[in-house]
């Protein structure tokens, strides 16, 4: 059995659910592919941290599909069981860093939204610069940019950023599924044409 | 991706990726129910809203938002006793107030079936407690069945329902949010042919009706069909066991625990353990358990909360004599959600095996940088109308975070959206438990404590679901109160479902029954009520402070819409009139040179849209309205006490917009 467990984390209302459910989609190719992974997410409000879990399993013969003690998979993933982190947030990639170990993959969004306790100036929120060498203590493969700025320059607008960010994800990280099946599941849904160039922009980085 | 048109068209050899929640509406329509209903409650909210959302689609479906869930479980059951296979849905703590008809539903039994789909909420993520309902059924004696996975939610939802037509029992579907939430592969099964649903009621006063020496012996029959369910477990699949090899130690668990508890084994390595997996958790089997007891010196139990099979499978060893050792609430805790981490490293003491090394070097790391970081919590939806409420009450009752005013004034705190309300800046609730505690709990105060002003909040959906007998109950034992009701016209925090204060639904079109709240409120002997726009903050601040002075109950109205609904309403309108999705005809802007920093747009309205800044030359941080984000409902504009924020009229875009119009 071969797995691959990506966490996403971030904000409400970024479009980390919508990642979530993308990238879920393509593993429904083969019975072979099985793929778990729940998601947090509190009521409808914004600026909450909100996770959502994506883990692919990859049997190695029907057996193993059909063994009770192989074939039933948590909806999350243990600490540093991730290998894969995204986050669509500086800070709250230091939320996420329990899932990492020192092979994952990091990607992060550079662009802060500012918790209210800094607002209040009761904290301070940490510079890039602590965020990195906070990372950079556990893996070496981490990755940076301002998805919030490529969206906007892109598209007039924030709500391309998330499909971005998984383009880059699928540019960064081995994953174990073709991208084309990324972009066949995107030509199918809505505002395909946007979510297309979105994460061809985010291969490309 | 096509998934809604597999959830009602999908047959035998279809896959896709589902919601948990999804999967439980999926296999109740594979078991042929002609009636869904709830009152909306997270994690547990999808179950119906895909059902209602495609009814149009399902023939001879009915569905229903009901007002709370005591009305909706007696929906359920009189559909059921007409013949109907019925879903009610609810969240964990919705079985309290469904508690009377779920106490029932054993006596009188059921006529088709009947399943109780509950959505608990461990952690509670999305709720006031993180109560386990399963400790209802030791008096309800409702089976319950706890599906581990996607497929399962589905797979169990449908026999659910043959097995309550069996032993006539209501049956408790549990999934906790982390089955709601989770999105998973689901095979689909065949839906039943759906012509033939149609209502029947027949008469049974032997079953239906409850008094006297008729409800001393239905309860002796449903202890009895309790008694034959026990039986019927011993060999069902809903139980199993895996055998171990020569181990004389075994693992009990069930539903997700029993998923985490699975995976734990596999990343221990450990595969030579006996395992019970129970997907019925209540009644629980003396002879099933027994057998899994032969060969076994100790048993774990592995599950959430207080230990609810705990509770019953010592019972069961003290009456078999089992000699072994029965363990499980001492390697796992009782509070909070129980995560994949909480079950490895139980599992791993339990066995005295170490924990892998990725772990437990990721977990200490985390421990170490946690309390470093500025900790998050949500709040309200930019342009949402709860955030200028809280600012006039706020501004009303003296309160500020920058001059450090405490305030005096009690707030009585409710559930929805409007709950962020307690957390910082605005800090606007000093109690805060169920539905309608608020003005309950609140109106004794003002009898006892009449030196305190006392101000109880409640939004439209809440107030609907139980407040009203509360109101009235204030009304006529004299309490001294200002009751604010946040009406935004939908219960927003779990879906926006409507309420009977919806006047236009999300398609434009107004409502033919929305119930006119003012007049309702007057009804029930209230003289002083109005309704303001809470966007309009001074006039609504200087509203309440006037509130407050007057004797007895009072009521204020805050009346706008949710901002959510209102955008997405405007941007289908717009659409289909003109084909621009633009509306911003206007934008606000903070003017560098005029703000001084006073905070009150920033933090004491802390609208998330206005962000901190630094200027690229000086390095000097300002306050910006970001564009991209603020829905231009021009609150911010009002507060500001230096005039600095002003507002800047695109005319051109209107005209533009005329223009398309007229082509049209
Ligand atoms: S107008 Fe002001 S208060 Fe309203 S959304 Fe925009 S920035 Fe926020
Ligand atoms: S309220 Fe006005 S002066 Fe005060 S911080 Fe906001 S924009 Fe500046």
């Amino acid at each position: 059995m071969k797995k691959f467990n990506t966490a996403i984390v971030g904000l409400g209302g970024q479009g980390i659910i919508t990642m979530g459910t993308v990238m879920k989609n393509a593993a429904l190719s083969s019975d072979l592919q099985d793929v778990s992974g729940s998601e947090r997410r509190g009521g409808a409000q914004r600026e909450g941290y909100v996770e959502t879990f994506v883990k692919y399993i990859f049997y190695e013969n029907e057996s193993e599909m059909k063994d009770p003690r192989k074939s039933m998979h948590s909806p999350m993933i243990e600490s540093g069981g991730a290998d894969a982190l995204i986050s669509l947030e500086p800070l709250e990639t230091l939320r996420g860093v329990r899932y990492i170990n020192k092979n994952s993959i990091v990607i992060f969004n550079e662009t802060p939204y500012i918790p209210i306790t800094v607002r209040m100036g009761q904290t301070a929120y940490p510079e890039i610069s602590f965020i990195f060498s906070e990372l950079k203590k556990i893996t070496n493969n981490i990755f940076s940019y301002d998805f919030d700025a490529i969206s906007v320059e892109n598209f007039s607008s924030l709500t391309q950023k998330n499909i971005i960010a998984l383009g880059a994800l699928f540019a960064k990280a081995d994953i174990p599924i073709d991208v084309f099946v990324i972009e066949n599941l995107l030509k199918e849904g809505k505002g395909a044409e946007n979510n297309l160039k979105a994460f061809n922009l985010g291969l490309k980085l | 991706m096509g998934k809604s048109n597999l959830f009602i068209n999908g047959t035998k050899g279809d896959k896709a990726i589902v919601l948990g929640n999804e999967a439980i509406a999926r296999g109740a329509l594979e078991a042929g129910i002609g009636y869904a209903s709830m009152y909306p409650g997270t994690p547990a909210s999808e179950i119906i809203a895909v059902l209602d959302k495609n009814k149009k689609n399902i023939e001879n479906l009915y569905t229903e938002f009901s007002l709370n869930e005591h009305i909706s479980l007696h929906g359920a059951i009189g559909a059921s006793w007409s013949g109907i296979r019925s879903l009610c849905a609810m969240k964990n703590v919705g079985l309290n107030v469904a508690s009377e008809p779920a106490q029932f539903l054993s006596y009188t039994g059921v006529k088709a079936g009947l399943v109780l789909a509950i959505g608990s909420d461990p952690g509670a993520p999305s709720s006031s407690n993180e109560q386990d309902d399963r400790w209802y059924s030791l008096h309800t004696y409702m089976p319950i069945m706890e599906p581990s996975n996607i497929q399962e939610a589905k797979d169990f939802t449908k026999d659910a329902f043959d097995l309550s037509e069996e032993f006539s029992f209501g049956i408790v579907l549990m999934a906790p949010s982390r089955l709601c939430h989770n999105a998973g592969a689901l095979y689909f099964g065949d839906l039943k042919n759906r012509s033939g649903i149609k209502g029947d009621f027949k008469k049974d006063p032997e079953n239906y009706l409850n008094l006297f020496n008729m409800a001393v012996r239905n309860h002796t029959k449903y202890l009895e069909r309790s008694e034959l369910l026990k039986k019927y477990l011993v060999e069902s699949k809903f139980n199993k066991i895996i055998n171990g090899s020569s181990s004389k130690i075994g693992f009990i668990s069930s539903g997700v625990i029993y998923a985490h508890l699975m995976e734990s084994l596999d990343i221990l390595g450990v595969y030579d353990h006996k395992i019970l997996k129970l997907g019925l958790t209540f009644p629980l089997s003396n002879e099933l358990l027994g057998r899994f007891f032969e060969g076994l010196d100790k048993v774990v139990i592995v599950e959430e909360a207080e230990g609810f099979l705990e509770f019953q499978i010592k019972k069961i060893a003290y009456e078999l004599g089992f000699k072994g050792e029965i363990q499980g609430k001492n390697f796992f805790k009782q509070t909070g959600e129980l995560t994949i981490d909480d079950v490895l490293s139980g599992v791993s003491r339990f066995l005295e095996k170490p924990l892998p090394v990725f772990f437990d070097s990721a977990v200490k790391k985390d421990k170490e940088l946690q309390d470093k970081l500025p900790q998050r919590s949500g709040t309200f939806c930019i342009g949402c109308p709860h955030r200028a409420t809280f600012y006039s009450i706020l501004k009303a009752v003296g309160f500020s975070n920058t001059e450090g005013k405490e305030r005096e004034v009690v707030i009585a705190g409710d559930i929805g959206c409007y709950t962020l309300g307690l957390l910082p800046p605005y800090n606007a609730m000093d109690f805060l438990t169920c539905m309608n505690a608020g003005l309950g709990i609140g109106q004794a105060i003002s009898i006892f404590d009449k030196n305190k002003k006392i101000i109880a909040l409640v939004g439209d959906s809440t107030f609907y679901h139980s407040g009203i007998p509360v109101l009235l109950n204030a009304v006529q034992n004299g309490a001294d109160i200002l009751y604010i009701i946040l009406d935004n016209s939908w219960t927003a925090m779990t879906g926006h479902q409507r309420t009977p204060s919806t006047q236009k639904d999300i398609d434009g079109k107004s409502s033919s029954n929305a119930l006119n709240l003012k007049d309702l409120v007057k009804s029930l002997g209230v003289s002083y009520v109005k309704s303001l726009d809470p966007n309009s903050v001074k006039r609504f601040a200087s509203q309440i402070k006037s509130a407050l002075k007057e004797p007895g109950v009072k009521v204020l109205i805050a009346k706008r819409e949710c901002i959510l609904q209102e955008v997405r309403r405007n941007k289908i309108l717009n659409k289909n009139i003109t084909g621009l999705t633009e509306t911003s005809e206007s934008l606000y802007e903070i003017q560098k040179s005029r703000c001084v920093k006073c905070n009150e747009c920033f933090v004491e309205l802390a609208c998330p849209a206005i962000i901190l800044k630094k200027d690229a030359e000086t390095g000097a941080d300002y306050y910006h309205i970001d564009n991209s984000s603020c829905v231009k409902c021009g609150v911010c504009y009002e507060v500001c006490p230096n005039s600095a924020i002003r507002k800047v009229e695109f005319n051109i875009k209107k005209e533009l917009k005329l223009e398309t119009k007229n082509l049209n």
